[in-house]
């Protein structure tokens, strides 16, 4: 009896663990799955994407970070999060930056090689690049949401804007949940208007994803409360496009999910381009681009 | 953004959440009450289990051959989404020594959320099944099939999959008040599993997912 009891038990404790998750909307996070301690950047020796060869190094003098304080329209004090900026802070006036928003994983250690090969567009350090962990991410403070990502994009871009950037010398760059913030914020800018729009593996719709998984027409609502809608979202985004995806990305489907963003872009045609990568995943797009042809486009992309 | 989302998987196991309800129809005035645990199998923490997909279902022989029956999910209910099940179980043909006894069970899948969110599926399972030992147990082999009726999908792109099937094979051990039932379903395996948001756990590679049902019915 006692056993029938445990076993009884222990099903319903299953049920209710897993039942707790069936609303996605948590699973579109997946911070800090390897925790830090402090930020290490350059000599961050955890799980990483990819990693690069010392000539990609950022000397240590323009590897700035700090904290900003992100506040929503709801909060009254705003919540802390970190953001680093690679390049002297001191020219952002007169420079231009790329904003990158980073994926859904862990925080910026793991991102930094991307940030950091960025940081070598054209040639080392002629660009500034801004990027920051969510809340939630890394020692960011708060919890991870969907509204907070434009939110804390939002403040990195009022951080700029104080330095003196302005928008036309702003691009804006997001890779996989990135994009959910690099879209809305370029369709609809709040700080400042970015010129030009690179996504990296988008994210078309929370439905899409949804209907990619369970392979039926299924309402995205039966599973997730997230509004996302970049396929949507692109059709107010006039600016330079530039779509990069990898053909055999196991993740985000480049059918399904990326081409439905690049068709429905809202600009002229002659102002988006796409690069699709033979053979490439979801994470490893710049490695089969091979890193100086990616660059190379990302480069000549900025100043078209 | 790669992460093996567990709690997804409750999506693509919406179209295989359940055992067959019934494969070999109740007697005439005969009433059942079946509870089904089980889906297809995913990593928890360091485990693999299948997804505890929990059904309730009530079935009534209208005569020998044919038995009504109607399931609700109780895990989608936790989510918010009345999934409810109606259909009918119609034996074909009857056991002759080898030859096996032979069902269809069409059913009309219901899933309610509000009134912007709503979608019906219907299903076909079709089982060959073989009593022994006295008809205490009998042995099954089937397929269920679900079929999407949209032909368009998010962004007015075109649905891909409007069939899908899952063979399937299951025991039912018959007792005098109680039925005890396990089956193992491959489920959907003509679709790519490895070109979404999903990670399943499968011995099948790239394809499908695997789903194991525990089941134990209370027959009046």
């Amino acid at each position: 009896m006692k056993t029938q009891y445990h076993l009884h038990l222990s099903i319903v404790a299953i049920a209710s663990c897993l039942s707790g998750c069936l609303r996605l909307d948590d699973n579109l996070f997946n911070a800090n799955s390897n925790k830090i301690e402090k930020y290490e950047l350059n000599n961050y020796k955890g799980e990483v994407d990819f990693t690069l060869d010392a000539s990609y190094t950022i000397p240590s003098t323009l590897v700035n970070l700090f904290t900003i304080n992100s506040k929503a329209v709801d909060e009254t004090m705003g919540t802390k999060i970190y953001a680093v900026y690679i390049g002297d802070t001191t020219r952002i006036a007169t420079d231009t930056v790329i904003m990158y928003c980073h994926g859904n994983k862990d925080h910026m250690d793991f991102y930094w090689p991307r940030a950091q090969l960025l940081a070598n567009t054209s040639s080392k350090n002629r660009y500034g690049v801004l990027m920051l962990d969510y809340r939630g991410y890394g020692l960011s403070e708060g919890k991870p949401s969907e509204s907070g990502l434009a939110v804390d994009v939002d403040a990195g871009l009022q951080w700029l804007k104080a330095k003196g950037l302005s928008g036309e010398r702003l691009i804006m760059y997001g890779f996989s949940m990135g994009s959910i913030p690099a879209t809305r914020l370029t369709a609809e800018p709040r700080s400042l208007k970015p010129s030009r729009l690179i996504l990296e593996a988008p994210i078309a719709s929370a439905e899409a994803m949804v209907q990619d998984a369970s392979a039926l027409a299924l309402p995205g609502s039966f599973f997730t409360d997230l509004k996302t809608d970049n396929a949507a979202l692109i059709k107010g985004v006039k600016q330079p496009f530039m779509w990069i995806h990898g053909t055999e990305d196991d993740f985000l489907n480049v059918r399904t999910q990326g081409e439905v963003v690049y068709k429905n872009y809202g600009g002229s045609p002659g102002n988006k381009e796409p690069h699709l990568i033979p053979g490439a995943g979801h994470s490893n797009v710049p490695v089969y681009f091979t890193f100086p042809k990616y660059l190379q486009a990302v480069g000549t992309f900025m100043r078209k | 953004m790669r992460r093996t989302l567990a709690a997804s998987l409750v999506i693509i196991t919406i179209a295989s959440c359940a055992p067959t309800r019934f494969v070999k129809p109740l007697a005439k005035k005969q009433q059942a009450v079946n509870l089904s645990l089980g889906g297809a199998l995913i990593k928890y923490s360091k485990l693999t289990i299948p997804m505890p997909f929990v059904t309730a279902t009530y079935g009534y022989g209208i005569d020998s051959t044919l038995t009504g029956f109607g399931s609700l999910n109780l895990t989608s209910l936790l989510a918010g989404n009345a999934q409810v099940e109606l259909g009918l179980t119609k034996q074909l043909l009857h056991q002759k020594g080898v030859w096996p006894g032979f069902s269809i069970t069409p059913v009309a899948n219901i899933i309610y959320r509000n009134k912007d969110a709503s979608k019906l599926y219907p299903q076909v399972d079709i089982n060959a099944f073989w009593e022994y030992n006295h008809k205490r147990n009998f042995f099954y082999l089937g397929v269920s099939n679900w079929f999407e009726l949209a032909g368009k999908r998010a962004h007015d792109q075109q649905q891909e999959h409007r069939w899908i099937f899952s063979p399937m094979i299951g025991e039912t051990f018959v007792r005098k008040k109680w039925d005890y039932n396990i089956e193992l379903k491959i489920i959907a395996p003509n679709i790519a599993n490895n070109s979404n948001v999903v990670g399943y756990k499968t011995p099948f590679g790239t394809h499908g997912a695997f789903g194991i049902y525990l089941g134990c019915t209370r027959k009046f």
